[in-house]
């Protein structure tokens, strides 16, 4: 019997939060009785479906698309029935339907909509598809985009280099794996007007998206969110995609048209994690310090540009994780391969470089001959230090406290030097990190400039609005508390529904661990300013726009100076056993320590410090997605292996506060904080167990095997 | 179409006799087969006939030769009951997540013939008999002659297996390793059970056999003949040359949950540590 071991959620030790502890989340209810509505769940009349015709080759020229003869009711749209042929992304080269052409294996071609599901995969059978076919590229050697920068003089310093230290590292794609599938339903409002609805994080992006694509103004379409049932990233930009799909075919037939993808369609064919190859360079001084670090940092991309962009230029800010280098010298690529598109997801570029730093740092130390924590603790970044990118810390740093406190929790110092030694299996590992909340720069003042509103009826009910969307990270909880709190209001006098763009004011994207250090700092300030204006029994409303610090200073364009308004830090502690037959992992124990500036609500919290951590265990030895000539071989939650309830350790957490001056009463971001350290924490513990070095994740029992026979230390 | 309930045994048996159906016991692997597009049902081609509800095939009894178990018991009853033979439990235990056992059945376990199937290394390691019977009578086969390869078994439609028989005996010591990708609901990638007894000294009884190794579950009768007689000693002396024999009865792939050196290894592995337990007898 597999050790069917519970789960100890202790909690966080909370310092001084303001906030009582927790309250039931306000979708509570409604999910557990299995009555929340997620988009498949919505009743429509006289609705179609959508099924996608998609390329069954990785790269060629579309010859001719034989399309069997169309019974009665049933219907083909392409890219003749758009008006502008693109998805509006941050970078728009993805088409709605091939332009022509297709870059990656299963590019949607067009899209059968009918009645009936049956017909519909029949027809997708039966069409013939006539294509030139082209050489693909599937390795990383065309790149896209182009980043670089540096700080301090990395070539003079490596003329007093003693010696020069390399690694090369790699992480691979990784899945979402949200518990709903794509889902999107385009239909007509009861005032006739283009409705949007499904699984989505940025309803403004998909409104933004079918209005450009189908040429239509900002009156004519609606997007409404659902319950949505996950999404880490997968449903920022795709949408905006299926979205355009299914809009296009409603705006014609008049009638509401549903696309719903299926597990292994949306496994093989939305977006996944970048995978990343990164070869990193150390100078080390005559005394054993670090002169400079020199890295290049190349991203898959995919297909299609569309916000790899924005991803890789996250994750070079990211290569020198929490630590500062007098001299660096950073390059970056993200490469066109004719793979499905990579885009967003949970640590958004980071967790590559974070990964390779970490692991990095370690390498260098037993390299050198020197204790890897003194070596880390020596470069720690400090209150006022110049970051990796010239910017500075603006915000007190409390790293050395959360390491402190992980390093007690956990044991740490005493077992890594048990473990060191020679025939035991056991490993532990400790990642220290940092995480930028918010848009890059001041993208929040000068590019987002989000909005919410509060109206407060007759009743003296309050209700907030915000585009900010909960799927299931509990947005509409946290968001409605730090209201209700600011205006002195019980809870239940507050209310906050999912955003619909008909009523809701454009808050931006719910992404970049944004929400609270963004949307909730707007909603304090918002009702600070309506309890000062606050009239008995009359109906009000107040509209709070974003003004950010306005010592923020970003220039993307030689990505030098103030990366993000401010920082979350983490420390995560992972205890593993290796079995030496089998090479399996089992994670033992982990011990997190955060600095979230302040938490909100204790249980949100801790849910989302455990699930980022489990997510990120599986991103470090579990979730293997290997994609062999443009194919991806696991195509089902059956063999694309996420951790269940029985691989979770046991997880304990503390948060410490240190409040930032431009969140909800200190509240900075954490959805992403949670992610990007779990894999080397992970890997680092392996390392301590096996005695050889990790350079790639995820580290399955097969590349471990691979390892421990062959590898060095 | 017809999908039929039968409310006995015999009216099974009848409707076997007279149509060429599938048959549906917990439908955990047949479901997955006949899946459709979500919403819509099952892509049956064939008759059906659903035997999850036929409590006269639920049981779990013995005699004195066999342990009987019913066609009909779910993994989960099989995996509490006082009568399950020790190695068979600890499989059951790891098939699956808890979900699963409460429908999968024996019969369904073997008569699905995956390479992975976990309980079907049981079934050839305990000489397990399959009890299939038809309105002409019973027919029983060994668990090993019974597989013919993947998806491929020696069932004629009108058979129905009724039991999974295992022969009581008693032995000295057993393993069981389940090599899957996580703790729970995680097809095998390698799989490999073992027991042996030791009398006067000498190795008297000696068996291994490999799951998700090769097509079928691989045991091999000439080695466990070449071992049985050997003293301990002499056992742990030619250790690596029993590895290596081993190795040969298997032929892993590559395929998306592992890859052949691996399996290849880590057979090699439990193989190595069976041999050094018997040899130790622990
Ligand atoms: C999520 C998931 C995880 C799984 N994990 C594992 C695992 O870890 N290990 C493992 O071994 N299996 C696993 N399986 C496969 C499956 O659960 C087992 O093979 C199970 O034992 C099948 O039993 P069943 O009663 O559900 O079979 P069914 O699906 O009902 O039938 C399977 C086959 O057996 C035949 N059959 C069933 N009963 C009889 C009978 N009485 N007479 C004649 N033919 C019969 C059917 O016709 C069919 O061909 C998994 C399945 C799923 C869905």
């Amino acid at each position: 019997m597999p050790n069917q071991s519970s789960q100890i959620y202790k909690g966080g030790k909370i310092v001084k939060s303001k906030y009582p502890t927790s309250v039931k989340k306000v979708d509570f209810a409604a999910k557990f009785a299995g009555e929340a509505l997620f988009s498949d769940d919505i009743p429509f009349d006289n609705a179609l479906f959508a099924k996608t015709l998609r390329s069954t080759i990785s790269r060629g020229k579309i010859k001719a698309v034989h399309l069997p003869k169309l019974p009665e009711g049933y219907y083909y749209f392409d890219r003749s029935d758009v008006k502008e042929n693109v998805v509006n992304i941050i970078f728009s080269d993805w088409p709605v339907f091939a332009d022509g052409r297709v870059n990656y294996l299963g590019e949607g071609i067009g899209i059968f909509v009918g009645e009936n599901m049956e017909v519909l995969n029949k027809l997708v059978e039966e069409t013939k598809v006539d294509y030139i076919e082209e050489t693909p590229v599937f390795d990383m050697s065309e790149s896209y985009i182009h980043k670089a920068f540096k700080k301090g003089d990395y070539e003079a310093a490596k003329k007093k280099a003693k010696r020069v230290i390399k690694r090369t590292y790699e992480t691979s794609f990784q899945e979402q794996a949200y518990l709903e599938n794509q889902a999107i339903i385009a239909y007509f409002d009861e005032n006739d007007k283009l409705t949007l609805t499904g699984s989505m994080q940025c309803p403004f992006y998909i409104k933004r998206a079918v209005m450009r694509s189908l040429g239509l103004g900002d009156d004519q379409v609606r997007v409404i969110q659902p319950a949505v049932g996950g999404a880490f990233g997968g449903k920022e930009h795709y949408p905006s995609l299926t979205g355009s799909q299914v809009a296009t075919a409603a705006l014609k037939l008049h009638r509401p048209v549903k696309m719903i993808y299926e597990r292994p369609e949306d496994i093989v064919f939305s977006t996944k994690r970048h995978p990343s190859h990164s070869e990193y360079e150390a100078l080390i001084g005559e005394n054993n310090e670090i002169l400079g670090i020199k890295a290049h940092i190349k991203l898959d991309g995919g297909a299609y540009k569309g916000c790899s962009g924005v991803v890789l230029s996250r994750a070079l800010i990211a290569s020198c994780n929490a630590y500062v280098f007098e001299n660096i010298d950073i390059v970056g690529d993200a490469c066109m391969t004719n793979h499905v598109p990579c885009a967003a997801f949970r640590g958004f570029g980071s967790p590559q470089t974070i990964f390779a730093m970490e692991m990095f740092i370690h390498h260098i130390a037993k390299e050198i001959g020197v204790d890897p924590l003194e070596l880390r603790l020596k470069y720690l970044a400090k209150h006022g230090d110049v970051t990796t990118n010239s910017g500075h810390f603006h915000d007190p740093i409390i790293l050395p406290e959360l390491i402190n406190k992980a390093m007690e929790m956990s044991d740490y110092k005493r077992k890594v030097k048990e473990y060191s030694k020679p025939g035991c299996l056991k490993g532990i590992g400790m990642s220290l990190f940092l995480h930028g909340c918010g848009f890059t720069g001041s993208g929040e003042s000068d590019i987002i400039k989000g909005k919410v509103k509060l109206v407060k009826d007759e009743n003296d009910h309050v209700y907030c609005y915000a585009s900010s969307v909960d799927m299931g990270q509990g947005c509409r909880t946290t968001l409605k508390r730090i209201v209700a709190k600011n205006l002195g209001l019980p809870d239940e006098q507050v209310t906050m529904d999912g955003p619909d763009t008909d009523a809701t004011p454009d808050t931006g994207p719910t992404a970049a661990s944004r929400t609270i250090i963004i949307v909730g700092f707007l909603m304090e300030k918002a009702a600070k300013n309506l309890k000062k204006i606050w009239k008995k029994g009359v109906r009000q409303e107040h509209i709070e726009p974003y003004v950010g610090p306005s010592y923020i200073h970003w220039d993307e364009a030689t990505m030098q100076g103030d990366a993000y308004p401010s920082y979350s830090w983490g420390v995560n502690v992972v205890e593993v056993e290796v079995n030496p037959i089998t090479y399996q992992v089992e994670v033992k124990h982990t011990w997190s320590t955060y600095d979230v500036g302040r938490v909100v609500d204790e249980r949100i919290a801790v849910g989302q410090a455990d699930g980022g951590l489990l997510q990120a265990l599986g991103y470090g030895y579990l979730e293997n997605l290997r994609c062999e000539n443009g194919k991806f071989r696991q195509k089902g939650l059956t063999d694309y292996i996420v951790p269940t309830a029985v691989d979770a350790p046991p997880m304990e957490t503390a948060f410490i506060d240190n409040p930032f001056i431009y969140g909800a009463d200190g509240a900075k971001g954490m959805g992403e904080l949670t992610f990007v350290g779990g894999a080397p924490a992970l890997a680092l513990a392996i390392e301590n167990a096996i005695k050889k070095e990790i350079h790639s994740i995820p580290a399955t029992p097969e590349y471990l095997m691979e390892v421990i026979n062959n590898g060095k230390y | 179409m017809v999908k039929y309930i039968p409310a006995s045994k015999e009216d099974a048996l009848n409707f076997l006799a007279s149509h060429d159906a599938y048959i549906v016991a917990g439908g955990t692997d047949m479901m997955v087969l006949k899946r459709n597009a979500a919403g819509l049902l099952p892509k049956f081609d064939k008759d059906v006939l659903y035997i999850s509800n036929l409590n006269e095939l639920n049981k779990i009894y013995e005699d004195k030769e066999y342990i009987h178990i019913g066609a009909t018991a779910t993994l989960d009853e099989i995996y509490n009951h006082p009568l399950t033979p020790k190695l068979l439990k600890e499989a059951v235990g790891e098939v699956a997540s808890i979900n699963i056992r409460h429908f999968a059945t024996l019969p369904g376990n073997i008569a699905n013939a995956s390479p992975a199937g976990d309980t079907i290394v049981i079934d050839y390691l305990l000489d397990a008999i399959v009890k299939l019977e038809s309105k002409n009578g019973v027919r029983l086969v060994k668990a090993e002659n019974f597989v013919l390869g993947v998806r491929k078994v020696d069932r004629r439609s009108d058979e129905l297996i009724t039991e999974i028989m295992f022969p009581r005996f008693s032995y000295d010591g057993d393993m069981w390793y389940k090599v899957g990708s996580r703790k729970a609901d995680s097809i095998s990638k390698v799989s490999v059970a073992g027991l042996y007894s030791i009398t006067d000294g000498k190795i008297s009884k000696f068996a291994l056999a490999f799951g998700s190794t090769a097509v079928t579950v691989r045991r091999s009768h000439e080695l466990e003949k070449e071992i049985e007689g050997l003293t301990q000693k002499e056992l742990l002396d030619r250790c690596e040359e029993f590895v290596e024999k081993y190795s040969k009865i298997i032929s892993p792939i590559d395929d998306q949950r592992s890859n052949k050196e691996y399996r290849l290894m880590v057979a090699k592995n439990i193989t190595r540590k069976f041999i050094k337990q018997v040899g130790e007898g622990k």
